[in-house]
């Protein structure tokens, strides 16, 4: 026996073994390790991808810019006030507020200045204009006064270069005494420098030929008109005309070509520039000064001292008597002058005064008036059509057109509707007017880490869009339904889906599943052919790909089924309409089908956990097998069955395949009833990952997380369950 | 992994062991000489640790997570728990028979063959698979069918087939535990003759419930008791099992063999 | 009080008695026995279940094949014919006809009733299909069956071109089935393996849980991962241009990942029913860990964990949504010669977008189908040969666990 023990290793040959053996040993524990690192990183790494591209920057452009609406719809109430002086001439809207008693007014300082011993100015917000006030920007109404001309006109006449540096040396000399406020030394003499580098060096009044003709705003009128006579008096013989048209219509004229020097009370918005550029006009702009606008009262308003934000607001657009702002106030009618609305003024007052209004601030008839405006005719008419804008008449439509229309066979769905709600209206406006489209976005991370870049480039590549940080989960997402643009795209429709489909399978699956469960635990005598071909089945059945559930239900359910699934032998199919049996029903009964032997085989495993001396004890007392099994076994099982069925739900949740082949559809935008087409969560991610564009990846993600909170919080309750349940027993 | 170190009879020493699970101290304070090419029994009653004892003889205890102990065990002049002392090496020099036969789900040569192989036995395989079996005394009944499972046998040659497996990795001292409780008595006798046998070879530990078997069949006996204060086990007595059986030295030693607890 | 109860108890006893009597004849409880019934019905829905699935599977496979189509034989009619005209002449193009076959003019079936050289004579109007007058060099098509030996052999899937051999949805199927078997079983069986051998309970208590959450999340998140993050990965990190947006190998992987919780969970439960005492007699001569593990735990658990693999094999098969999703629309078709001249083009080519069969009848059934279409027959056919093989590969991973389940004890 001896020998033996020498064909074992020894000493150095052992220690070298055994060392081998434990490395190899400590080699694979590692590999195991990394494997089950593996599933966990894969986890990770999902999450942080649907995280990645649930959040980020998007650059979006809006096809009308949300905030123009509402100063548009404010400057119209504005204008369209009754007992409202509308003029573009400040002089005679100063003449206005003098001529009458109870008048109120915006205009320029200057003409106010001009008129100071008639008219009685009015602090904003506790704040008056005045050299200091405007200077450090307390007070709100301030402007920079601009004069334009373009480049050529600058470079070939020399009128006008002159013109241009007699104005920027002068200027601030004489706006005091009109009623402006200088401009910034500093930028005065970068401006006078910029016009030596374009037009060459200066030349004297006397020495340059041509006429000058100016237009444009008549806020800038007296300031322009006098540089213009103090020109001509330094030597100047050409021809010199000066009008007042407005700002905004000034600007248009000049860059249509149609005038030489330019007043604006506002700077060119992008838009305009690029209207200019259109037209081989390059714009030379001159700030020339500041403008305040005043708020002015015919002096026998003596109550009135400050205005708040929100009174001017009450006083221009909605209040037609003093009394309605403040009842210690008289009870006179409030008559206004406001600059007309092609002017700089205009645009200016209305941007300050209603800044803080949002688009869902106004009230309902502004919609309606928003979308009269807003809304091509024939659109309107078919969104008309559809469901009506008014309660109580036509927007686009003519009331006989429409009633003709309800008359005939196939009625339009306005016909049985109700008018448009306010929430209904508001998004006919978003989605018809303001089209917010997706350009481009960007994913979490570089949202995060590169984002000075992205926005660069954004601006570069779509010099319209708002570039913002967007969370596509959201409210709105939330609460929208499905929507082929991907910014007002949502999962309501979707989240009911689920919820309905999932509602129709627990009351199909539940009672059949325990059921089933109880005859095979309680009745059944497992060792009969029958009752093990049942068995048998059952596993099998859990191991059927879902996908051929759905061609059964697609057959039974959807085809076989059809009068009952469509709801028509229930009188809910409309007379004339084909019955289609992809509803709600049907799927709900195939992913019934689909779980049926989830439910049963967790039935059973809570049922085989009950005691079988709580049997004998309802037994013993003389119960029947019914009675001991409902009032004694079921209650003693009923968590575990929960338990197991609550998880079977969560499957039934995330199953997409076999509703595809039953027909769900994707383009859900109504709620759905039991009897309606329908789509789930899980359907629409699929749906949204196949898009090829990026924006319906992001939509995708957030509806993921979606799904998986709902998921999260089925299986947490589970859990809970579970846990109550073990730990009382 | 140790020289050889002096004449010393002993083939393992327990130098004020203490073992616990967890905060508990299943045994304590336990210093104990095993003689070589003996056979040494310990008894006691159910709890009181023997199991416990024994497996610390061999290391198996670390596989029980939350065990640990101190103290020493003392095998060729080294203590096996020191630090550099791998107790894979120790379970191959001190085998270890269980209660329940655990033949693996293999062939009954592969249940031999496969303790060698992973060892590096370098030798010709079926001879040892041979000359282990017939030092169990169980190749008789085997030798036709090699390649059938372990499993297939009766309880008393699954047992015999778990020692010929022991002694095939050939081991130094081989551990019983309570090898013969899930035995009838024919199978029992068999694993008494057997272990007679391997006495001459094999230095062996054998854990025991069963009074007559320690009487009939073991050198030296341990008796351990539970302590009533902290229900850990301490040795009570070691002697000659032919003394403690006719002249036990202790009060409780005398109270247990008599039958009068335990 | 007490003494009235007294009195009056033996006469409600003699009456209690006689109650007694009565109830122990036994009598039809109408209600259990209706619940009873109820129940059985319950257990037995699941079996209608599975003969439905059967059935439907079968009925629509069998219009499948004996679905009429019409092949165009570029022969058309040589002269006007009138609505009474049952005898014309053809034009010498195309396939010869012969009498018996059905062929098609314009929407007018017709039976062939003799030849003649060029001119045939027919039964007009077969089919309730209405009979009219047809202009000459009209198009004359012929009703073929469906081959059957073409759609187990045939390497084109395109029924409504006449094309019906349906290897490249088997083979693409095949290919995901492999390429998530090589992740699966291995990560699957490492992961069980640390989890039963090496792991403490409280590693395993937070492991576990997160193998539950990653097999709770559907399978459509997954095909979103495979397409959003796993093929640019692929892109980004190996094959560049080479691998096309939709792919096998991203689905397959895919795939795999999803199915490790599956292997994982079942192998475990294998290996954790293996016996401690196997475990210490392996210890008790000498083992090591991994001795133990790989040599003594995993092929004592060897049966469970075949049932796994087996199972795991059945769920690659039948899921959809990742190939939906990631692996592309439309067969690969190939030609069989191409296997040894054109490797790439084929379906085994893991780096280009191929459709599996439970691809192919999502894709189909997606659209708006029309019942009776030759597509919408197909599907059935296509769902048959697949449930044919995911309920060969369960009922052969039950027959493992109960025929090779060692008996301890």
């Amino acid at each position: 026996m001896e020998n033996y023990e020498n064909l074992y290793p020894v000493d150095d040959e052992l220690q070298k073994f055994i060392d081998y053996r434990k490395r190899t040993g400590s080699i694979w524990r590692g590999v195991f390790l990394m494997s089950l690192f593996v599933a966990i990183l894969v986890l990770i790494v999902l999450m942080l991808n649907i995280i990645n591209d649930a959040f980020g920057l998007v650059a979006v452009e809006n096809e009308i810019d949300p905030h123009s609406l509402v100063i548009d719809y404010q400057e119209n109430t504005m204008v369209n006030m009754p007992n409202t002086l509308v003029s573009a001439d400040h002089g005679d809207l100063a003449n206005g507020i003098i001529d009458n008693d109870s008048a109120i007014g915006f205009i320029g300082h200057a003409h106010y200045q001009a008129n100071a011993d008639e008219l009685r100015l009015i602090a904003v917000d506790g704040q008056f204009p005045t050299a200091e006030t405007v200077a450090d920007g307390s007070y709100p109404f301030v402007r920079p006064l601009y004069i334009y001309t373009a480049l050529d006109t600058l470079q070939s006449e020399p009128a006008v270069a002159e013109y241009f540096r007699f104005y920027l040396e002068n200027a601030n000399l004489v706006v005091g005494e009109m009623g402006y406020f200088p401009a910034d030394e500093t930028l005065v003499a970068d401006q006078i420098s910029l016009i030596n580098k374009l037009a060459g060096s200066p030349q004297t009044a006397d020495s340059v030929t041509g006429d000058l003709a100016l237009s444009g705003s008549s806020s800038l009128y007296p300031l322009s008109r006098q540089m213009l006579v103090d020109f001509r008096q330094a030597g100047f013989n050409g021809d010199i005309g000066i009008e007042q048209i407005g700002s905004t219509a000034g600007i248009e004229a000049f860059c249509a070509g149609d005038i030489q020097v330019l007043n604006a009370s506002r700077p060119m918005t992008a838009a305009e520039a690029s209207a200019c550029q259109r037209n081989r006009i390059n714009p030379v702009e001159i700030a020339v000064g500041l403008d305040a606008l005043a708020v002015v009262s015919n002096p026998s308003l003596d109550f009135l001292e400050s205005v708040s934000w929100n009174e001017l607001s009450l006083i221009f657009t909605a209040m037609n008597f003093w009394d309605e702002i403040d009842p210690s106030y008289p009870a006179l009618p409030i008559v206004r002058s406001v600059p007309s609305a092609g002017s700089g003024s205009l645009n200016f007052l209305s941007a300050r005064i209603f800044s803080d209004i949002a688009l869902e601030n106004l009230p309902t008839a502004a919609y309606a008036d928003i979308i009269r405006d807003k809304l091509g005719r024939g659109r309107g008419r078919a969104l008309e059509r559809d469901q009506r804008f008014l309660a109580d008449g036509f927007i686009f439509d003519s009331e006989s057109a429409f009633t003709t229309a309800c008359a005939s066979d196939e009625p339009p769905t306005g016909c049985s509707l109700g008018a448009r709600d306010r929430d209904n209206l508001f998004d006919v406006i978003e989605q018809e007017i303001i089209v917010p489209q997706v350009q481009e976005t960007w994913p979490l991370y570089d949202s995060l880490f590169k984002q000075q870049e992205i926005v660069n480039r954004a601006s570069a590549k779509y010099p319209d869009a708002i570039v913002e940080f967007k969370s596509w989960l959201n409210r709105d997402f939330l609460f929208n339904p499905q929507s082929s643009e991907a910014e007002l795209a949502g999962v309501r429709t979707a989240i009911w889906g689920t919820v309905m489909v999932v509602a129709t399978t627990f009351l199909f699956s539940f009672p059949v599943g325990v059921g089933a469960a109880i005859y095979m635990e309680e009745y059944a005598d497992q060792t009969l052919w029958y009752n093990k071909i049942i068995q048998t089945n059952i596993s099998n059945l859990a191991g059927v790909p879902s996908i051929i559930y759905g061609m059964l239900g697609l057959t039974v359910f959807v085809r076989l089924l059809l009068p009952l699934t469509s709801g028509q032998f229930f009188g809910r199919v409309a007379e004339g309409t084909d019955p289609s049996g992809r509803t709600v029903i049907s799927a709900g009964l195939t992913l019934g089908l689909l779980i049926l032997p989830i439910i049963i085989i967790n039935a059973q495993e809570a049922l085989r956990a009950v005691p079988n001396s709580m049997r004998r004890a309802g037994m013993g007392l003389g119960a029947t097998k019914w009675q001991t099994t409902w009032s004694h076994v079921l209650p003693q099982a009923l968590p575990g069955i929960l338990t197991g069925t609550i998880l079977a739900m969560s499957r039934a949740v995330g199953e997409t395949a076999p509703l595809i082949v039953v027909g769900a559809s994707t383009v859900i935008r109504t709620d759905p009833t039991f009897f309606s087409r329908f789509t789930v969560l899980p359907i629409q991610i699929f749906q949204w990952t196949s898009r090829p564009q990026a924006e319906f990846q992001n939509l995708a993600a957030a509806a993921i997380i979606v799904l998986l909170i709902i998921l999260l919080t089925l299986n947490a309750s589970a859990v809970i369950l579970r846990n109550r349940y073990s730990t009382s027993n | 992994m140790s020289s050889q170190n002096g004449s010393t009879s002993y083939a393992v020493q327990a130098k004020d062991v203490n073992v616990y699970y967890g905060d508990f101290r299943a045994v304590k304070n336990i210093n104990l000489d095993i003689e070589k090419n003996k056979i040494t029994a310990f008894i006691g009653p159910s709890g009181c640790g023997k199991s416990t004892l024994l497996r610390a003889f061999n290391r198996m205890n670390d596989l029980i997570p939350i065990s640990h102990m101190n103290g020493e065990i003392i095998y060729r002049g080294k203590n096996l728990y020191d630090d550099d002392v791998d107790p894979v090496e120790v379970r191959r020099r001190i085998g270890m028979v269980f209660q329940k036969p655990n033949p693996f789900p293999k062939s009954i040569y592969e249940n031999i063959a496969w303790g060698a192989r992973i060892n590096g036995y370098k030798g010709d395989m079926d001879q040892l698979v041979e000359e282990s079996l017939r030092s169990a005394a169980i190749w008789d009944e085997v030798k036709d069918k090699l390649d059938q499972s372990g499993l297939s046998l009766s309880g008393g040659q699954q047992q015999r087939l778990c020692i010929a497996r022991t002694i095939a990795v050939k081991p130094e001292i081989i551990l019983m535990d309570e090898p013969c409780s899930a035995l009838d008595p024919i199978a029992t006798l068999k694993i008494e003759e057997l272990m007679r046998q391997l006495q001459e070879q094999y230095t062996i530990i054998i854990v025991t419930h069963n009074m007559q078997q320690a009487a009939r069949s073991s050198d030296f006996t341990a008796f351990l008791n539970m302590d009533t204060e902290d229900r850990s086990g301490y040795m009570v007595e070691f002697s000659e099992t032919s003394e403690m059986f006719t002249n036990p030295q202790n009060q409780q030693t005398e109270e247990y063999i008599t039958g009068r607890f335990g | 009080m007490a003494g009235e109860i007294m009195i009056s108890s033996p006469t409600h006893d003699i009456e209690g008695a006689e109650d007694v009597a009565l109830s122990l004849r036994k009598k039809t409880k109408w209600h259990e026995t209706l619940i009873q019934g109820t129940l059985v019905a319950c257990g037995i829905l699941s079996v209608f279940t599975t003969i439905g699935i059967v059935i439907i599977l079968l009925n629509e496979s069998i219009s499948f094949f004996t679905r009429e189509v019409f092949e165009i034989t570029n022969k058309s009619i040589a002269t006007d014919i009138g609505s009474a005209d049952t005898t014309f002449e053809t034009t010498a193009s195309g396939s010869t006809l012969e009498v018996g076959q059905i062929v098609r003019i314009d929407e007018e079936l017709m039976q062939i009733t003799a030849v003649d050289g060029l001119s045939i004579t027919v039964d007009r109007g077969i089919d309730g299909t209405e009979i009219g007058s047809h202009a000459a060099d009209e198009e004359i098509e012929k009703s073929v069956r469906v081959p059957f030996r073409e759609v187990f052999t045939g390497s084109r899937w395109q029924p409504r071109l006449q094309q019906f051999g349906m290897w490249p949805l088997i083979l693409s199927t095949l290919m995901i089935s492999v390429i998530s078997m090589i992740v699966a079983l291995p990560l699957g069986l490492a992961s069980a393996i640390y989890l039963s051998e090496y792991a403490s309970d409280r590693t395993r208590s937070i492991i576990k849980p997160i193998l539950e959450v990653l097999a709770g999340i559907p399978t459509v998140v997954y095909g979103y991962f495979a397409l959003t993050f796993m093929t640019p990965f692929l892109e980004r990190a190996f094959f560049g241009d080479n691998i096309q947006v939709f792919n096998t190998l991203s689905a397959g992987i895919v795939v795999g990942v999803l199915i490790i919780p599956l292997v994982s969970s079942m192998s475990e439960d294998a290996l954790h029913a293996v016996p401690q005492s196997l475990r210490n007699a392996s210890y008790g001569l000498g083992a090591t860990k991994l001795e133990t593990a790989l040599r003594v735990v995993l092929p004592a658990a060897l049966s469970g964990v075949t049932a796994a693999f087996v199972v795991a094999i059945s769920r690659a098969i039948g899921e959809t949504m990742v190939v939906a999703v990631a692996a592309g629309a439309g067969p690969r078709n190939f030609e069989w010669s191409q296997v040894f001249t054109n490797f790439g083009r084929t379906p085994f080519n893991p780096l280009q977008s191929a459709e599996t069969m439970t691809g192919h009848i999502v894709r189909i059934s997606g659209g708006d189908l029309s019942y009776n279409s030759i597509d919408y027959n197909s599907i059935f056919a296509i769902g048959l040969v697949l449930f044919l093989i995911t309920l060969t590969l369960n009922i052969v991973s039950r027959r493992i666990v109960e025929r090779f389940r060692e008996v301890y004890d």
